[in-house]
């Protein structure tokens, strides 16, 4: 759920909540300061009433509420009345609405200029409750609607504003690639809060980048710093072997060891060209035919594929280009067909189809082999000692440089296949 | 012949060093950039084999140099960089040939002939051993002057074995030589020997008289 949905979501109940509070609490002041109002009107008339009594006699003769709001009754003298306000609500029929309206009422007693009793009674009428009601809560809900509206208004513009630069921030982490090279840069940032998150991502970031790249170097570098013991080591064992004094048994032993440290001099070659893959050491590109190259290339893998006798055969179905190195184009298609070929039994076949945008190497085998670790370093499929466990490995890789994707799938056969963009 | 060896290394120094010397070459070596510009600033060589990392300066700079001075001693790169960027920089700046290590020594050896027979045109640049002539520009094969065909990769290890004759080959150092990085799987050492058998027949049915033959199962020797 989106920051801006998240936050309104919860806004809209808290706001009903507090409204529905408000407004209850707002009715009943309203309604306390209403009655206050009228009965104070009341108790004024009263005054204006006992004092025309004394005046003018004849209004003690209002019996009933006519245009007068008020009527007198006379009271038989003797015993000893209230003569406190008291205040009531009642209903009573109004034809202009031909129904029940709600009325106040004041009652009292007082003595006429004689002395006599007399218990008066004074109407007032009030405003309806229930319309009071309905007005307000209509005035409330639409007030509960324009808030609503406005705060979501308002939270889509500012929370636009304010996250702005944490979208940003989060794009750019989104395109960042350990070792691509390009530095992490956080956008700048009026919010302190943000601008602190830039700056630790930035910091660890750089931090992961400077592990990684001296990982990559470490590689790098303890291969190469291999190379020159390994020239010794077999160079020394040559010379040995070119001396003729030497009987054929330690002749073939010494031979294993020059073979043994052979294969020390392919991985280490292997491992130093993943690791100049991977650190982009491959940098001039040129726009490859595929087309030829393959030719090319199964042309120099023909002595090994008779020899092997192995049946290889290319299907042009359109012509293929794409623009990379030309040394990691041939090592790509080096390490495919050398791994068919050695992977197939004599009297076998490998077949080589180029699309417009697709390569694929099948060759013939009888079990599926482990798709999802068959591209891994050192993952070895056979017990091959002589292999190096790297030739998948480096196809992959150069694959993932220039965004190719290497698959494997079993259908009778084993397909490899390289899907350019 | 006189060669001149500027590497750091002791070890490998001597090695390369007996190597050459029991090819009957002259040798002198240099360790680091000052003695090796000591060195070809009083000499004249046929070749020279120079490392790029050296103490005080770097081989490349001496490769230059070679070339200011308009010297015609043909130069090989020996490096632990297999960089391809500091292979094209080292022949831009006239070197000859880049090797990098480790390599066989017999690979180093076939190396320099090439590179001293190419530089020094002095029109015969026909390799002969026994009754057996090969004209590296031409491609071209003649058993007591009579031409034979060979394909591509008979006439490679042919002539692998005519710049290194009387000299034990091993299996992989020849398989890296001519078919390089196409083979380096386990059977391939016997598919070195199957190519070996064929040209065999070939050089036989020519009538050579040198023969390659097969010493302890580890290498070929053409005698």
């Amino acid at each position: 759920m989106k920051l801006r949905t998240y936050t309104l979501r919860y806004l809209i109940v808290a706001l009903l909540a507090v409204i529905a509070l408000w407004a209850s609490l707002f009715y009943m002041v309203i309604l306390d300061e209403v009655y206050d109002n009228i009965d104070d009107g009341l108790k004024n008339s009263k005054i204006l009433i006992t004092r025309e009594a004394y005046a003018n006699e004849s209004i003690l003769e209002t019996r009933e509420f006519g245009i007068n709001q008020f009527k007198v009754e006379p009271l038989p003298k003797g015993p000893l009345y209230d003569f406190s306000d008291k205040f009531m609500s009642g209903f009573e029929y109004m034809e202009y609405d031909d129904d029940n309206e709600p009325f106040r009422y004041l009652e009292t007693v007082f003595n006429d200029a004689h002395g006599n009793p007399y218990k008066l009674t004074i109407r007032a009428s009030i405003v309806e409750e229930d319309e009071l009601l309905e007005d307000l809560m209509t005035a409330l809900i639409a007030l509960y609607f324009m808030l609503v509206i406005s705060i979501a208004l308002l939270n889509h513009i500012i929370l636009r504003k304010v996250w702005k630069s944490f979208y940003i921030l989060l794009y750019r982490l989104k395109n960042f690639k350990l070792g691509s090279g390009v530095k992490f840069k956080a956008p700048d940032s009026p919010v302190t809060e943000f601008k602190n998150l830039g700056k630790e991502l930035e910091q660890v970031l750089q931090r992961n980048e400077t592990v990684f790249t001296s990982q990559k170097q470490f590689i790098e570098n303890a291969s190469h710093e291999l190379q020159t013991p390994l020239a010794i080591s077999l160079n020394k064992l040559e010379l040995i072997l070119e001396n003729n004094n030497l009987n054929e048994e330690q002749a073939t032993e010494i031979s294993k060891i020059s073979d043994t440290l052979n294969r020390l001099v392919r991985l280490n070659k292997s491992l130093l060209m993943l690791s100049r893959i991977e650190n982009k050491q491959f940098e001039e590109e040129e726009d490859i035919n595929y087309n030829t190259l393959v030719s090319e290339i199964t042309e120099e893998f023909k002595d090994f594929a008779d020899y092997k006798e192995v049946n290889l055969t290319t299907i042009n179905a359109a012509q293929l280009h794409f623009t990379m190195n030309k040394g990691l184009a041939t090592t790509l298609l080096n390490n495919l067909l050398k791994n068919a070929i050695t992977h197939t039994k004599a009297g076998g076949s490998v077949e080589i189809i180029i699309d417009k945008n697709r390569l694929t190497f099948l060759n013939n085998g009888d079990t599926p082999l482990d798709k999802d670790r068959i591209f891994d370093r050192f993952f070895r499929s056979t017990l091959n000692e002589q292999s190096t466990g790297l030739g998948l490995a480096i196809v992959q890789s150069i694959a993932s440089v220039y965004n190719l994707t290497a698959e494997y799938e079993f259908n009778q056969k084993h397909i490899f296949r390289i899907i350019f963009p | 012949m006189k060669i001149l060896i500027i590497e750091d290394e002791t070890n490998l120094r001597d090695t390369i060093t007996q190597s050459l010397e029991k090819e009957k070459y002259i040798v002198e070596t240099a360790h680091d950039y000052i003695s090796g510009m000591d060195k070809i600033g009083g000499y004249d060589y046929d070749c020279i084999l120079v490392d790029i990392m050296l103490p005080n300066g770097s081989g490349l700079s001496l490769v230059k140099e070679l070339k200011d001075m308009k010297r015609r001693d043909a130069v090989i790169i020996i490096s632990a960089k297999d960089a391809v960027d500091d292979k094209v920089k080292g022949l831009d700046l006239g070197a000859d040939d880049y090797l990098a290590k480790p390599f066989h020594l017999a690979e180093l050896h076939a190396r320099i002939k090439s590179a001293v027979r190419r530089k020094s045109h002095n029109g015969n640049n026909a390799i002969e051993w026994s009754n057996i002539k090969i004209l590296p520009e031409q491609r071209e094969v003649f058993i007591n002057e009579n031409s034979i065909t060979l394909n591509r990769k008979e006439y490679d290890v042919l002539y692998y074995f005519m710049i290194n004759p009387n000299r034990l080959i091993n299996k992989t150092a020849l398989a890296e030589s001519v078919w390089g990085d196409y083979t380096d799987q386990a059977d391939n050492l016997d598919f070195v020997y199957s190519q070996i058998k064929n040209l065999r027949k070939k050089l036989k049915d020519n009538g050579a008289d040198a023969d390659i033959q097969s010493v302890y199962g580890i290498g070929y020797k053409m005698t």
